[in-house]
């Protein structure tokens, strides 16, 4: 499995949360050992929903995929 | 909600005296603030603290870190005759051995260097009243020796004193490890623990009581959201499920903090998955069996072939999904040999599994939105 798949299945276990509060997390790039996110929907310009959800996912993929080094909240 | 009601409906109870060594705390206690909850292993809790309040004997309190173990030791304390008397507690953890003997006992003018002035011990502070000594499991076996003592002549020494000084003290103990394999391991003196045991009180996990926890956040949240002078806001059905399934490793202080988090940060109209640290989002979820290891007296007996199976199913079922389906891939992450992953996988009758879209979705997500 490819590690676009393998940070989507991760962001799958957060997903179904945001959506039924209609929001959502997209997976937007994955470069090297990088990996773009974006937040949509209804938690999209929200500083605290960036802030927060950024420690949280960066934790939990780092923690699943060692070799991903960083995640950028575009 | 239900909550705690005083049986002597006091009111404007004096300040306790608190030990440096803890928490700024939260102001003066007050009964009206204890959440009950519905489970019936707290409301069991509470309606035996009326029972004992009046008691004087000795009470440990076990539970884990956070699952409320000093409020429990001060609705004892406030709930009994002694209420208008000191409630002094003091943490043993984070003292060193000499320091918990000037810290309980007090100490002498000049009993060691930088005793520039006589100081009255905890135990002096309380006269009259209750102290709770947490984490007594941390204390050190010398020690154990020195309380024993003054739990049977009622007496302290001060440091560097040569008079005892009578106290009239009620003690309560808390402490996060079962003293009684303390006890097997030799780290804890046994007649100590029977002395302080006379009145055994378990408070559960907040994994095993799931379904207190809808009303401690509404309490939290009117506390935190009030403290913030902002109108309590609706919280959002899979914020509630989400909490319901995080297993809660630091229990009701965690829930407290996290609560407290999102009222300080929270910009929207109610609280949403997106206003929620994100961890709670990504830990296992709290198992549907309580854990047998933390009750010792577990009625019910266990069956090891079982809880073996379930653990292997579900690290099988984790690398399938992790591999979507692919049982090479699934035995590499297992460490084992594919031949032997598909013995067990026909063993357990996991072959469902085997070719199978990783499915992502929690159980039970909410499909109603608002409230």
């Amino acid at each position: 499995m490819d590690l676009h798949a393998r940070i989507q299945l991760v962001l799958g276990r957060l997903r179904p949360y945001l959506q039924a509060d209609g929001g959502d997390i997209e997976l937007l790039d994955v470069s090297g050992h990088k990996a773009t996110v974006r937040l949509t929907g209804k938690c999209a310009g929200c500083p605290s929903a960036h802030l927060t959800l950024h420690v949280g996912v960066e934790m939990a993929i780092k923690e699943e995929i060692p070799e991903l080094e960083e995640l950028i909240v575009a | 909600m239900t909550r705690f009601e005083d049986p002597f409906k006091t009111s404007g109870s004096p300040e306790s005296p608190r030990s440096a060594s803890r928490g700024a705390g939260r102001g003066p206690f007050s009964t009206d603030s204890v959440v009950v909850g519905t489970s019936a292993r707290m409301r069991g809790v509470f309606d035996f603290v009326k029972v004992i309040a009046n008691s004087e004997s000795t009470v440990l309190i076990t539970g884990e870190s956070g699952t409320g173990k000093e409020l429990v030791a001060n609705l004892i304390h406030h709930s009994s005759s002694r209420r208008h008397r000191p409630f002094v507690a003091v943490s043993c953890a984070i003292l060193s051995e000499t320091l918990i003997e000037s810290e309980l006992f007090g100490h002498e003018r000049g009993a060691f260097t930088n005793a520039i002035k006589e100081r009255p011990g905890r135990f002096e502070l309380a006269d009259g009243g209750t102290l709770f000594l947490d984490d007594i499991d941390d204390v050190p076996l010398t020690m154990q020796v020195k309380l024993l003592r003054v739990l049977q002549t009622r007496t302290v020494e001060r440091v560097g004193a040569v008079r005892a000084i009578p106290v009239d003290v009620r003690v309560l103990t808390g402490s996060k490890r079962d003293l009684r394999v303390l006890v097997a391991e030799g780290a804890f003196r046994e007649d100590l623990f029977y002395r302080l045991n006379v009145i055994p009180i378990q408070l559960p996990p907040l994994r095993e009581r799931s379904e207190d926890i809808p009303m401690l956040v509404d309490h939290f949240f009117r506390r935190y959201f009030r403290s913030r002078g902002k109108e309590l806001k609706p919280v959002s059905p899979a914020v509630l499920e989400a909490f319901r399934r995080y297993p809660w490793p630091g229990n009701v202080r965690e829930l407290e903090n996290a609560c407290e988090r999102i009222a300080q940060t929270c910009i929207c109209d109610s609280v949403m998955a997106g206003c929620v640290p994100a961890t709670v989002f990504f830990q296992k979820t709290a198992g549907a069996q309580p854990s047998v290891m933390s009750d010792p007296e577990h009625p019910a007996g266990v069956s090891l072939d079982d809880r073996i199976r379930e653990v292997e199913a579900n690290l099988i079922g984790w690398a399938l999904k992790a591999s979507d389906g692919n049982k090479s891939k699934a035995a590499a992450l297992l460490k084992v040999k594919r031949s032997t992953l598909g013995d067990r996988i026909k063993k357990l009758g996991l072959g469902h599994l085997e070719h199978v879209a990783p499915d992502v979705s929690p159980a039970a997500t909410p499909s109603t939105r608002g409230q």
